[in-house]
């Protein structure tokens, strides 16, 4: 990939604490336009990741680059971030804040009044903009918190472990104009723990376990390789066809039968039996599998929080 | 770009503390309070004691009462002439226990000769009521007395004059000592530059363990937030000082010559008045003032931004800080020593120390003569402890503010000022 197709790239980037290996010979790229996950256990070392991404931490050994350059003030101010542990200045009102946030990445203050108050009356904050942060409730932070992240309208969305602890709801919400803001150019990335999430958002994913990188890989490529073989089907008629050696066990999943082939690729023979013997297929569908098996297939073990961080 | 994220920075830092209700009530409160503390007495003093009932007052020498009434009305007694009569004291006791006299009091020849008098009253006085009359007896038997002998009484009892002719040019060059200036100057510039500089440390502290400093750091160099915390604090205290000047200025031209002259102070408490325009500073010694403040915020502030970042909780930081607590109660210890002898070598030394020049320079400028060389010397060496404590507190702080867990060690710290 190009440094004009790329918004980061990490070339063999390796961090340490003392004797604590916090990245280990890391690579990755990530391409503008996307939406990219890093995914991985809490103190995998993400947060790090980012940190060097936006210069707040120095790599002890390889290269982060940025827009194709260092990652220095001017590139770092084309970039939004919501670090993990987001902060704000509670006795600020929420426009002062927001105003502020976008002053220091250079949002002229007319400017970012106005931006400020398209958002919050997008995020049904309309009243607030004059209270004090706060007065808040911790929700209304975390937009808030958003805002700020969003208002110098960056080219690159770094959101660390984004939107944990908001309510369902606020959530959809902030999904949604994250999607919005990636439909109209903006590139994410997006580290978390929650696979569910990064099913839900992410383009490409890289797991991250250890300090090391697992995988990295279109999401889309890697769901149709890790497919094992799993029909969802519905039908009416016989079910005769079912009791074949082309098909390994039938478990009942919800309303629908899940079939587990012999053969991963013997969907099309099965199908084919099952017309042959007069059923009507209502639903024949390839299972897709869940990110959260592909996860722990790969990195082994569920998303453990006891590591240290 | 980045002096605009100083700027934003310096403003919002400014803003916010200058709309805070902390600095409102302490910057009007503090010259309010002041006035408070110098007029309330005065108008108690000449606010209504008259509800009281008078003393009568026996004289068996016919020459003190006429002495004595107007001082022992200010000490909050009227008084009233009884005549001696062999049955006074029977008559007195009476009245008083009737409430129509507060009490009574005997003078006598023993009085003229050894100031010893009598006082008989329902309420046990005051101690500041007993030595005031005490004293008004004595003042007015040794009148009586001198008078007697030729003295002029007013001139000797007023404390005399003492004029002072200097013989040498230099001497005759140097300014008046001012003890008080002096010395109150430099305890409010102890105060000031404290009470800043600790708000620096603790909007790091506060920045650091509310994680914000992570995403402001993200966007700017982390020197140019230290520095932008430094001049913003800074511009706030300048804000109250100079308010405080100008309403303590408006006060001493209207308020309290108009004190002295209305009556409100008499006599001595006149005198007082006097005393202490003549010595309030003049406008060179202000402007050394803020410039010693100035100065000495910048030392101290970029130290206690240090000590800031390094640490993760106010208890940590109230350690952390004693040492520079100490550099700054050093001077302090010094201050009077200093004033008496300002041309001694240890004064001269102690007061060109940059970390302490704010205080002692000041004391010697204000209290005696320095100099002008002495003065300019002690910026020079203030500018260079500045830059070489921003240069150190600024790695410091780098990576400090974004460290989290326990203290670091020195030899830490050393390591944070070589590597970053």
């Amino acid at each position: 990939m190009s440094d004009q197709d790329c918004a980061v790239r990490l070339e063999g980037v390796t961090k340490s604490f003392g004797s604590h290996n916090a990245v280990s010979d890391f690579d990755f790229e990530v391409p503008r336009g996307s939406i990219y996950g890093l995914l991985g256990p809490n103190g995998s070392g993400k947060t790090t990741t980012i940190r060097m991404i936006m210069g707040i931490l120095h790599p002890d050994e390889g290269r982060v680059s940025l827009f194709g350059g260092k990652p220095d003030l001017v590139r770092r101010a084309r970039v939004g971030y919501l670090p993990e542990e987001r902060g704000v200045y509670r006795k600020m009102t929420v426009v002062d804040l927001l105003l502020f946030l976008g002053e220091i990445r250079g949002v002229p203050r007319a400017v970012a009044r106005a931006r400020a108050a398209d958002w919050l009356e997008r995020l049904d904050l309309g009243g607030w903009g004059t209270r004090r942060v706060e007065d808040l409730s911790k929700g209304m932070q975390q937009k808030v918190q958003f805002v700020g992240t969003v208002i110098h309208e960056p080219e690159l969305l770094i959101l660390d472990e984004p939107f944990s602890g908001l309510d369902p709801i606020n959530q959809d919400v902030l999904e949604t104009i994250v999607l919005d803001l990636n439909r109209n150019g903006t590139t994410i990335l997006l580290s978390t723990h929650l696979m569910d999430q990064a099913e839900r958002l992410c383009r490409r994913v890289c797991f991250i376990s250890h300090s090391r990188k697992v995988l990295d890989e279109d999401l889309r490529t890697l769901k149709a390789r890790e497919r094992r073989g799993v029909v969802a089907v519905d039908f009416t008629g016989p079910d005769r066809w079912l009791d074949i050696p082309e098909i390994q066990a039938v478990e009942r999943v919800g309303g629908v039968l899940h079939l587990v082939l012999a053969d991963p690729g013997g969907h099309q023979t099965v199908l084919r039996r099952a017309l042959e013997s007069g059923a009507e297929i209502l639903r024949f569908d390839l299972v897709e599998p869940r990110l959260h098996e592909i996860f722990v297939r790969h990195v082994g073990g569920v998303p453990a929080e006891a590591l240290p961080a | 770009m980045s002096f605009r994220n100083v700027w934003a920075v310096v403003r919002r830092e400014y803003l916010q503390r200058v709309r805070s209700r902390w600095f409102v009530i302490s910057t009007v409160g503090g010259p309010l309070f002041l006035f408070a503390v110098l007029a309330i007495p005065a108008w108690f003093a000449a606010g209504p004691g008259e509800t009281r009932p008078p003393i009568a007052v026996v004289d068996g020498t016919d020459a003190l009462y006429d002495r004595l009434a107007d001082d022992l009305r200010e000490a909050g007694f009227p008084t009233e002439r009884a005549r001696w009569t062999s049955t006074v004291v029977d008559t007195l006791r009476r009245r008083a226990a009737d409430g129509e006299i507060d009490g009574f009091m005997m003078l006598d020849q023993f009085t003229l000769e050894s100031g010893d008098a009598v006082l008989y009253v329902n309420r046990r006085p005051t101690a500041i009521q007993r030595a005031t009359v005490r004293s008004a007896i004595v003042r007015a038997a040794l009148e009586v007395q001198l008078e007697q002998q030729g003295v002029d009484v007013d001139a000797m009892l007023g404390g005399g004059g003492l004029a002072v002719e200097l013989l040498t040019a230099e001497a005759a060059q140097e300014g008046e000592p001012r003890f008080l200036v002096a010395y109150v100057g430099a305890f409010l510039l102890y105060m000031v530059i404290l009470l800043h500089a600790v708000a620096v440390m603790r909007a790091t502290l506060e920045e650091k363990t509310s994680r914000i400093v992570e995403i402001i750091v993200s966007s700017m160099e982390p020197w140019h937030l230290m520095l932008g915390k430094v001049l913003g604090v800074g511009g706030v205290a300048l804000t109250q000082l100079l308010v405080w000047t100008l309403t303590g200025a408006l006060i001493v031209m209207t308020g309290l010559p108009a004190l002295v002259a209305g009556g409100g102070m008499q006599g001595a408490d006149a005198e007082v008045g006097r005393t202490l325009m003549s010595a309030l500073p003049g406008p060179g010694l202000l402007a050394l003032f803020v410039g010693y403040f100035v100065f000495g915020f910048f030392i101290y502030s970029g130290l206690y931004a240090a000590v800031g970042a390094m640490c993760s909780t106010d208890e940590e930081a109230q350690q952390a800080q004693l040492p520079l607590v100490m550099f700054m109660v050093v001077p302090i210890v010094f201050v009077l020593h200093v004033i008496e002898n300002p041309a001694e070598p240890l004064s001269v030394g102690l007061s060109l120390f940059p970390l302490f020049s704010p205080i002692l320079m000041w004391a010697r400028i204000a209290g005696g003569a320095v100099p002008a060389w002495q003065i300019g010397l002690s910026f020079v060496l203030m500018a260079a402890a500045i830059l070489a404590i921003a240069w150190i507190a600024g790695r410091i702080y780098k990576v400090g503010i974004l460290m989290t867990g326990k203290r670091p060690t020195f030899s830490e710290l050393w390591r944070w000022v070589r590597e970053a």
